[in-house]
């Protein structure tokens, strides 16, 4: 029994977190699109999108969960006392707080630099464009490093995995960046940021950089990014990690060819997976048909 | 597994993750749909499959070497399948772009002149967005990442295994796993990031004509995963 709620409690925490993640890399431009925010002033485009790619969004989460499980583990030792599920609920938010403070920190100087680089193009530094998204990024980074944390305790906790939290919670970072960083970037790098050109195509090359600066109140700016894509590109995120974890941990409550019972559920699973994908891509040519010139 | 064994394994699961990371289908342009491939760079999409294998791997390494490298095959190759599924639907409903590959659209991909996919012989050529270099993860593509997976797990599984084998008889167990997880995540991150100075941001996977430089990544990883395993052969064998 304990395996199944444990697999689910992952799948959930996993789906929640995959929500956040990409709405935290939607919000700062964190990922592969923010080269359309970085190109905008090149082509005379001033924005107020807030930009604060560091590095990949695989390296950058996995150091916001690492840090987060590694501040909620040495305190959960010392919170012993008020029972496991308290000290560990409660060691996470403040491990998750930590992780945003130094989220911020690294937001708001990445922002700066990034913003100041584009200064020959004459991009000004709009202190709304900061103190408007900044918090809206930090707090999905907390939820992001909370629900991440929470799962890694759970994986290594209730799933009985052999490796310490804080190397879980660094393999967890890698992969859901890497996951949102695949997905829903999609969404807001080829539907959010040119919704001025037709739904239905695939961004031209010649075209990268034009994105759409003007949002249904005045200029665009960092915050209506997430309350675009929470509707489509989080969800897939989402449905990919989460789908991901609970299949895994899944794949391990069954036992009927013993050692290796999850291997085989996991090849299944991965037919499967690949027929529907061939099943889509047959349905997409047929409904769209080939790109009217 | 004999420490001589281990070292070697070492070196031959770096090796295997430098050749995955030429099958997986990826680029970073494919964001704005705009290329063929996982919206991300390569390296670190393989860096994201790689660290779910290890997880999974995780779970059975008492369980034997052969289980081990299938958990850690697996787990990989449902991450990409499971990334590859998600794409494709953000591209087909964000989007509103079946896919489709842009190489083998213009007639370049390693099959030779045809526009058509390798595997389901469907043309490519009528649906690509003009000016785009295609869209999304086609047949083809999705199983060369498969394959890309499958071998890049198995590599970073193998060095979980080799390292763990080589600590365990000088640390207490479970810091002897943890510190193996590490050191089997850190030589799984520089030997995907080494093929990204052969594929240049982009590949298309194995039906891409950058598979033709796959020796060269064999060489870069094969001689820094030596280095690393000669390391930690030394901290663990030879100074006791």
């Amino acid at each position: 029994m304990l395996p199944l709620l444990g697999a689910a409690l992952s799948g959930l925490l996993a789906f929640l977190a995959g929500i956040f993640e990409d709405s935290e890399s939607n919000a700062g431009s964190a990922s592969n699109p923010n080269s359309q925010v970085q190109l905008a002033p090149q082509i005379g485009h001033r924005h107020r999108y807030f930009n604060k790619a560091i590095s990949g969004e695989p390296p950058a989460n996995a150091l916001w969960v690492t840090t987060a499980a590694t501040v909620a583990v040495l305190l959960s030792v010392r919170l012993e006392a008020m029972g496991t599920l308290y000290s560990v609920i409660l060691s996470s938010v403040i491990g998750a707080l930590v992780s945003a403070l130094l989220l911020g920190l690294y937001g708001i100087l990445a922002h700066i630099s990034r913003i100041a680089s584009m200064r020959t193009f004459r991009q000004p530094l709009y202190w709304d464009a900061i103190f408007s998204a900044l918090p809206l990024g930090i707090s999905f980074g907390f939820l992001t490093a909370f629900s991440l944390t929470l799962l890694s305790f759970t994986a290594g906790m209730m799933l009985n995995n052999p490796f310490s939290v804080p190397l879980i919670a660094l393999l967890l970072g890698i992969t859901i960046g890497s996951i949102g960083s695949a997905t829903g970037d999609i969404h807001y790098g080829a539907e959010r940021l040119y919704q001025h050109y037709m739904f239905g195509s695939g961004i031209p090359i010649a075209k990268q950089g034009d994105i759409d600066i003007k949002g249904e109140y005045g200029y665009r700016n960092s915050v209506d990014t997430p309350y675009f894509t929470l509707r489509f590109g989080a969800m897939v995120t989402a449905f990919a990690f989460g789908l991901l974890i609970f299949l895994d941990s899944l794949s391990r409550v069954f036992d009927f060819a013993g050692v290796w019972t999850s291997v085989i559920v996991e090849l299944g699973i991965i037919l499967i997976i690949f027929i529907v994908t061939v099943r889509l891509e047959k349905y997409t040519r047929d409904k769209y048909g080939p790109f009217m010139r | 597994m004999e420490p001589v064994t281990a070292f070697f394994a070492i070196i031959l699961g770096g090796v295997l993750v430098g050749i995955c990371v030429h099958f997986i289908p990826a680029s970073a342009t494919g964001a704005m749909s705009a290329a063929t491939g996982i919206a991300t760079g390569p390296s670190m999409l393989s860096a994201g499959a790689g660290m779910a294998g290890l997880l999974s791997a995780s779970y059975s390494i008492d369980s034997g070497l052969s289980v081990v490298l299938a958990s850690g095959a697996t787990a990989s190759a449902l991450m990409v399948a499971l990334t590859i599924l998600s794409g494709n639907i953000a591209n087909a409903f964000g989007t509103g772009v079946p896919p489709a590959s842009g190489q083998t659209a213009s007639g370049q991909s390693i099959t030779g002149k045809s526009t058509k996919d390798a595997i389901s012989g469907w043309d490519q050529k009528p649906y690509i967005s003009p000016g785009t270099d295609g869209h999304g993860m086609p047949v083809q593509t999705n199983f060369s990442g498969l394959i890309g997976a499958f071998i890049g797990g198995t590599g970073g599984a193998l060095v979980l295994f080799a390292v763990y084998t080589l600590l365990v008889p000088i640390l207490r167990q479970d810091a002897a796993f943890t510190i193996s997880g590490f050191i089997a995540g850190g030589v799984f991150l520089i030997n995907c990031v080494l093929p990204a100075y052969t594929l240049v941001g982009k590949t298309e996977g194995m039906f891409d004509q950058k598979i033709r430089k796959t020796p060269k990544t064999l060489v870069s990883c094969f001689i820094v995963s030596s280095v690393i395993a000669m390391i930690i052969y030394i901290a663990a064998v030879v100074i006791q």
